[in-house]
């Protein structure tokens, strides 16, 4: 028993946040945003780093990792707004395909040579349509396209999906937790920061301790569905709900003490908050998700209890 | 992350399983905060050290097993899905304790902790004062040194446990012209001393619990001092740390609460508020997250780390999960929420329950204290006003 991360996850999780700090800042969000909204230079990037066949098993090019590690490098991408579509292909559609046994879909994917993920009926609008005709998001760099015809119904996808979009919010949340923290270290108001005042602290605070408890909630799920476990998709419901609760209730906390600027579209904080939004909706609302923690907590499919932490 | 137990950790549970299930009393017991329900609490505390499971994770030398704190979250789960009685002597297991082991010379672990594990001494905490609650640095209770003895002067007050108990740990003025935070010193004092009043103070429920202190020259041998002089600020913030960290409120309590409200939902759904099925459902989902978090904790503490300012994110979580899973009872209650005993002659737990989690966001530090201390010291945002 040891919840934890090792060392190499870490680590791996670390390279690819440095990454993408680097080549991936505000400035570069604004660019697309301004422009052309992808820059094939940010995907090639993300393959050369060997993000696109992570999860592909050491023998065809991955390397070797499973979904723990994965959602972590999820988390990564929250943190940076990428808006590539990194996740839904290299931690969605190839793990599912791995376990579909589709090699030739999968090379294909790991090479970075298809960037669409694996449609799932649970979702009427999709991304990443890169080039296709679809519903507009009002997160300008989530590229829609809508009901697509080759959508499949498996509840495998639809798990892999609704974990790493927890992951992804989880990330979200913390970036828009330090936004609003550094914000309020420099605009003075009354003479002083207006992070020194207790009203914007306690606001603050209470996203902290949200973020903290639902992050263990995510990597908790993470672990049962790359153990296959039979409680996995109860565990996946539940994080995305805590993901998303966090990432919504940081959101509107930081426009709150953004005040008038975190109104406007030059401050940065809107790209998060609106990919959070999409993500909140995105593999299974949250009615859904609370109907099968219901079933968990109310049916006698799994016992429940102090006993039952890790069952 | 590997979230398997050892076949040694399940035999530790069946272990702890069946001794819990022949001992832990079948009816609960009436509330420790009375007279009759403190005998019956340390009659308890004196059964579960019979059983040698007194306070697991201590060093045998000191009445434990010596244990690690996965082991101790198995120990906690088992107590609580028993539904062992809430612990009489917590501010001895839970933060004196740890503090002596920490701070204590030879002679004082040896004095101080066995009969702690044993519970044949019941400790109280004596933090506040009349002026002295959230700003604990405004404490002007003296003790002088005469001799070998302090001498102490003044008054603590919502000692909790002081209205029986047996031993009491505070911090206290040793140099008069001090201010703030130096000049303290932490220092225990037996509660029968000569020139120690207690006055039990009547707690919302109707009860005595909690108590305030009077000393008039009190005099306390200078070895019961923790630490060194004019040390008892540093002292009392990991006392405090111990409180509002991992210890204090094991997961296993509220993933019990949580069972118990899915029960409650079940015997009171025809009436049930709409919203009260969900409320129940984040209730159970919130005690998972606490569990997952502990055993992270528990972890990252047994690979040699150590918990700071995070305690206070532990505290606000589960001082405002307890009350929210208590309200959302007595919503469904309805109109028995307000019966002391149901007409089965049953204590009606869950108002007791309620009333107890009112003082959650309180004591240990009130959670403004706790979000302040989130805000500065783990998001780093400035500090005003306050010295």
């Amino acid at each position: 028993m040891d919840f934890r991360h090792t060392e190499d996850q870490l680590l791996l999780a670390e390279t690819v946040r440095d990454y993408l700090a680097g080549t991936h800042g505000p400035e570069v969000l604004r660019r697309l945003d301004a422009g052309e909204k992808r820059d094939p230079t940010i995907w090639q990037g993300l393959v050369d780093m060997g993000l696109t066949s992570l999860l592909l098993p050491d023998a065809e090019g991955g390397m070797g990792v499973g979904l723990v590690d994965a959602a972590l490098i999820a988390a990564e991408c929250g943190r940076a707004c990428l808006a590539e579509p990194l996740v839904d292909t290299a931690f969605v559609t190839v793990p599912w395909l791995l376990s579909c046994g589709d090699t030739d879909a999968l090379a294909k994917f790991a090479s970075g040579e298809r960037r669409i993920p694996q449609a799932h009926k649970i979702n009427p609008y999709w991304a990443d349509g890169a080039g296709l005709d679809g519903a507009i998001s009002i997160d300008p760099l989530r590229l829609l396209y809508s009901n697509p015809d080759h959508a499949v119904d498996d509840p495998h996808l639809l798990n892999l999906g609704a974990l790493m979009s927890a992951a992804q919010l989880v990330g979200l949340a913390d970036a828009m937790l330090v936004q609003a923290v550094e914000y309020a270290k420099i605009r003075t108001q009354f003479g002083q920061p207006i992070g020194a005042f207790q009203a914007v602290k306690h606001q603050l605070a209470s996203c902290a301790v949200a973020i903290e408890f639902s992050k263990p909630v995510v990597w908790r799920a993470a672990a049962a569905m790359q153990d296959g476990m039979d409680s996995a998709p109860q565990h996946v419901s539940h994080a995305k709900i805590a993901a998303t609760d966090a990432a919504i209730l940081t959101a509107e906390t930081a426009i709150q003490v953004h005040g008038a600027m975190g109104y406007t579209y030059e401050v940065d904080l809107h790209y998060w908050m609106k990919r959070s939004w999409a993500l909140a909706g995105a593999w299974g609302s949250r009615t859904y998700h609370m109907k099968r923690v219901d079933d968990a907590v109310f049916g006698d499919a799994h016992a429940i209890g102090p006993e039952q932490t890790f069952a | 992350m590997h979230l398997q137990y050892t076949p040694e950790q399940r035999a530790f549970r069946a272990e702890v399983r069946a001794w819990m299930e022949t001992n832990v009393p079948k009816e609960p017991l009436v509330t420790l905060e009375c007279r009759e329900g403190y005998d019956l609490h340390v009659e308890w505390e004196r059964t579960l050290a019979s059983g040698n499971w007194g306070m697991v994770t201590w060093p045998k030398e000191f009445g434990g097993r010596g244990l690690d704190l996965i082991q101790w979250l198995i120990f906690e789960e088992e107590y609580f899905r028993a539904g062992g009685p809430n612990r009489a002597n917590q501010n001895g297991i839970f933060l004196l304790g740890p503090t002596i082991m920490e701070f204590g010379t030879d002679e004082q672990k040896a004095r101080f902790l066995p009969p702690m594990a044993k519970g044949e001494v019941i400790w109280a905490q004596a933090w506040s004062e009349p002026g002295a609650g959230s700003d604990m640095a405004a404490i002007s209770s003296k003790a002088i040194k005469d001799g070998d003895h302090y001498v102490i002067t003044g008054q603590k007050t919502w000692s909790s446990r002081a209205a029986f108990a047996d031993w009491g740990f505070g911090m206290f003025r040793t140099d008069p012209e001090s201010k703030r935070h130096k000049g303290l010193t932490f220092i225990l004092f037996d509660l029968n001393s000569a020139g120690i009043t207690r006055r039990p103070i009547r707690q919302l429920h109707g009860e005595t619990g909690f108590a305030e202190l009077f000393f008039d020259d009190v005099r306390v041998p200078i070895e019961n001092c923790l630490a060194g002089e004019g040390e008892g600020w540093s002292v009392a913030m990991a006392t405090a740390g111990f409180e509002r960290g991992l210890m204090l409120r094991s997961p296993g309590r509220f993933q019990a609460t949580a069972k118990r409200l899915v029960e409650l939902y079940r015997t009171h759904r025809a009436e049930a508020p709409p919203a009260a099925r969900e409320a129940v459902s984040l209730a159970w989902m919130a005690a998972q997250a606490y569990a997952y978090n502990t055993y992270a904790v528990a972890a990252k503490i047994m690979a040699g780390g150590k918990i700071g300012a995070e305690a206070s994110l532990n505290k606000i979580f589960w001082s405002e999960l307890d009350l929210s899973m208590h309200r959302t009872a007595m919503q469904l209650l309805g109109a028995e929420a307000e019966l002391k005993r149901f007409d089965n002659g049953r204590l009606n737990q869950w108002l007791e329950g309620y009333i107890f989690s009112l003082s959650g966001p309180i004591y240990a530090g009130s959670n403004e204290v706790q979000r302040n201390i989130t805000a500065e010291r783990l998001l780093g945002l400035p500090r005003v006003g306050v010295g």
